[in-house]
């Protein structure tokens, strides 16, 4: 058994809460936000299923290569939403943060990424794998979700002006963005550059190696650190806070792709 | 000039000059030779190199940019540590700020009329949710000062002084750091420059998957003190031996071409064929005044840009022996013989030598890359790694609350509650509080308008 079906199962859910999602803005909203939910909640299950059997099935970490890090990104995004939905209610973010789901698992279940389990490098047999990677990851998933509040937030300013209700709702995003930031920041430190550098010190005997991956890693982190500067020190909010919150997740998805496909280094696997 | 070496501004602007120089530093390869920039970038070749953007992490420029930015976070903090501690200490006087907003003046009514009436339940009340609190009197005026996670006051400036820390220890790292790379075959012992000990690879194995693919490295090595056994552990990626303060890292594995054992076939003068096992170097008399003399080996045979043999990688793809044959210590026979392609063999020999050699089978040692490192920086990144991270949960996860209260005999009590984050919830907190206070506490001629609401 692989886990395939699960994805595309959890793929097609994904598909309907984002869509019963779309609907609470215009049917009546407590019966599709209840669907939606319900819905996000049975699609994580799966999908968490289906994590479980491709680490089953391939004896390691599951997020070793291009498709499975996507998968497992994706995962914590979805675990990241639901979090967020419980305590802060996203309101009209919730159908836009499944667009992006959608578009991870989309990619998930393309042909383009192999899917076929290789095994481990020796570099890459090390618990350290397990830790850097996930706390990496479920970092970027908040990260991710600050993405796509701060381009609702940007995306709303032309509309809101003068209206008090939509004014609300736009603020909203931005306290969202915000939230994402100050649990993805320190999660993202921890994950990327702290463990990062303890494995690449058992590893590769260095640290820190000005390696590409390593310094847009770094390169990320200033982008939030600036966010964060600009916004509690310089009280910055709203349009500029959120552009550098989109220019920061942009540099977190050059950090994770851009550099694999055009840049050469040590770090060669994902 | 310590407000400007302190003030955010700089912060924003060694923020951005950071990025804007690390973007640069992955965009041009680094650590090339400068005749590489002047072919890919011939436009800007003048200006990296007078830059030093070829190695650009470690460029006066970088680093100086670097070197401002610690001194702005150094001074950052230290500009507000004495407010910091200042408001840890509490006010020594406390004057009523006036205005507050409607919600506070009841919070505030309800909580002064605790203090007054019975001081010791509301101490008790805040102590039991944590609270560190204090009651100060003075000039007939009393204080109490409850606070609440102190340390996420001091959030910031955790985060910063990991962040000096770390690049301390970078510093130290890159300056005092030493690597000992090592190449070593089964059965050899180095003595490690400026120690006491030396090490044996004991064993040199590589294991599989199935597919093929290489599993793991393993070397396994002691460490030799006088030439007694002080430790024996099994290197292998991941798992580095760590042993007076040096650590030994398996970086990876090679075959010893210069020791390489070639087997050659030899035809000729009639005799029937015969083979001939010997080391690079070494020469074997064929018969009495004809010698043949192994000249050479080279693993990935080709010519480089001069015509001279070269070997283009480290790996066996083409390989090739030099061989010689003297005839009275008179040259006879020179060539290059191929091992993939003998139909490529370039000989120069006399016509009337009747001699055929052929390259059939060559074996070099394998060798174990080790690579020896200290590296005195290390704890201390370590130990700000630490502080970084523990100081940015205590920034976002450990709000500071504050509260204050100011009695004087004939006068309105002042009262001020504050939080880091979420001043709401820290109200809601504050009104549930409420709920445990004492009935004699609850001034009467409010009680009804508290249940009305």
């Amino acid at each position: 058994m692989n886990e395939f079906p699960l994805l595309l199962i959890s793929f097609i859910i994904y598909i309907l809460v984002m869509l019963s999602g779309f609907a609470s803005s215009f049917g009546s909203k407590a019966k599709w936000s209840r669907i939606s939910y319900s819905l996000a909640i049975a699609g994580f299950i799966v999908q968490s299923a289906g994590l479980l059997v491709r680490t089953i099935a391939s004896g390691h970490a599951p997020f070793t290569n291009m498709y499975e890090s996507i998968n497992f990104l994706s995962w914590s995004c979805v675990l990241v939403i639901i979090i967020f939905q419980r305590k802060f209610r996203l309101e009209k973010a919730w159908p836009y943060l499944w667009l992006l789901i959608v578009a991870l698992m989309a990619l998930v279940s393309s042909p383009l990424l192999p899917k076929n389990v290789t095994p481990l490098v020796p570099a890459l047999q090390s618990y350290w794998l397990w830790l850097h990677v996930s706390v990496t990851l479920l970092g970027e998933a908040f990260l991710a979700v600050a993405f796509v509040a701060s381009i609702l937030y940007l995306a709303a300013g032309r509309s809101s002006a003068g209206n008090s209700e939509a004014q609300k709702k736009q603020e909203n995003y931005d306290l969202i963005a915000y939230r994402a930031v100050a649990a993805g920041f320190p999660l993202f430190t921890l994950g990327a550059l702290v463990f990062g550098m303890i494995w690449a010190s058992q590893a590769w005997g260095r640290y820190w190696s000005w390696d590409p991956k390593e310094v847009w890693s770094l390169i990320t982190w200033l982008f939030y650190a600036l966010y964060l500067h600009t916004r509690l020190v310089m009280g910055w909010k709203g349009k500029r806070s959120a552009l550098i919150a989109i220019i920061g997740f942009l540099a977190a998805l050059f950090t994770f792709f851009g550099v694999n496909y055009l840049l050469s280094g040590l770090h060669s696997y994902v | 000039m310590i407000k400007f070496l302190s003030s955010i501004r700089l912060a924003i602007v060694l923020l951005i000059l950071i990025i804007i120089l690390s973007v640069i530093g992955t965009l041009i390869p680094q650590g090339e030779q400068p005749g590489f920039y002047q072919n890919y970038f011939p436009r800007w070749s003048g200006l990296i190199l007078s830059l030093q953007l070829d190695h650009l992490f470690r460029s006066p420029l970088f680093l100086s940019v670097a070197f401002l930015f610690l001194l702005n976070i150094l001074f950052c903090s230290l500009r507000q540590l004495p407010a910091k501690f200042k408001q840890l200490r509490g006010p020594i006087k406390f004057t009523p700020t006036g205005g507050q907003p409607v919600r506070d003046r009841k919070l505030a009514s309800d909580l002064s009329d605790w203090l007054m009436v019975s001081p010791d339940s509301l101490l008790r009340a805040l102590r039991e949710k944590h609270y560190n609190v204090k009651i100060k009197e003075a000039n007939g005026q009393k204080i109490l000062i409850a606070q609440k996670d102190r340390s996420g006051l001091f959030g910031p400036e955790i985060v910063h002084l990991g962040l000096i820390i770390i690049i301390i220890g970078g510093l130290i790292s890159a300056l005092f750091s030493q690597r000992i790379e090592l190449a070593l075959t089964e059965g050899q012992t180095v003595d490690l420059p400026g120690q006491s000990f030396s090490l044996r690879l004991d064993q040199f194995t590589t294991d599989y998957y199935p597919d093929g693919s290489v599993k793991s490295w393993k070397s396994m090595v002691s460490i030799l003190e006088k030439d007694q056994v002080k430790k024996q552990k099994t290197v292998e990626v991941n798992h580095p031996l760590k042993y007076d303060g040096l650590n030994f890292f398996q970086m990876s594995y090679g075959f010893d071409w210069d020791r390489t054992k070639v087997e050659l076939e030899i035809k000729g003068g009639g005799s029937t064929a015969r083979g001939l096992t010997l080391n690079v170097g070494e020469k074997f008399q064929l018969e009495p005044g004809l010698t043949l003399n192994l000249l050479d080996f080279i693993p990935d045979f080709e010519l480089d840009e001069g015509s001279r043999p070269a070997s283009r990688s480290a790996e066996a793809n083409n390989p090739a022996a030099l061989v010689e044959v003297t005839k009275d210590r008179r040259p006879v026979y020179l060539g290059w013989l191929f091992y993939y392609h003998p139909e490529l063999n370039q000989v120069q020999r006399e016509p009337d030598l009747e001699l055929e050699i052929s390259l059939k089978k060559f074996e070099a040692p394998l060798f174990s890359g080790l690579e020896a490192a200290s590296d005195p920086g290390l704890n201390l990144v370590w130990l700000g790694c630490a502080l970084l991270f523990l100081g940015l949960l205590a920034c976002f996860y450990l709000n500071y609350r504050q509260i204050v209260i100011g009695l004087k005999p004939g006068e309105k009590p002042v009262f001020s509650a504050h939080s880091r984050h979420n001043q709401t919830t820290f109200y809601q907190e504050l009104e549930r509080l409420l709920e445990v206070r004492p009935d004699s506490a609850i001034n009467s001629d409010r009680k009804n308008e508290g249940k009305t609401k």
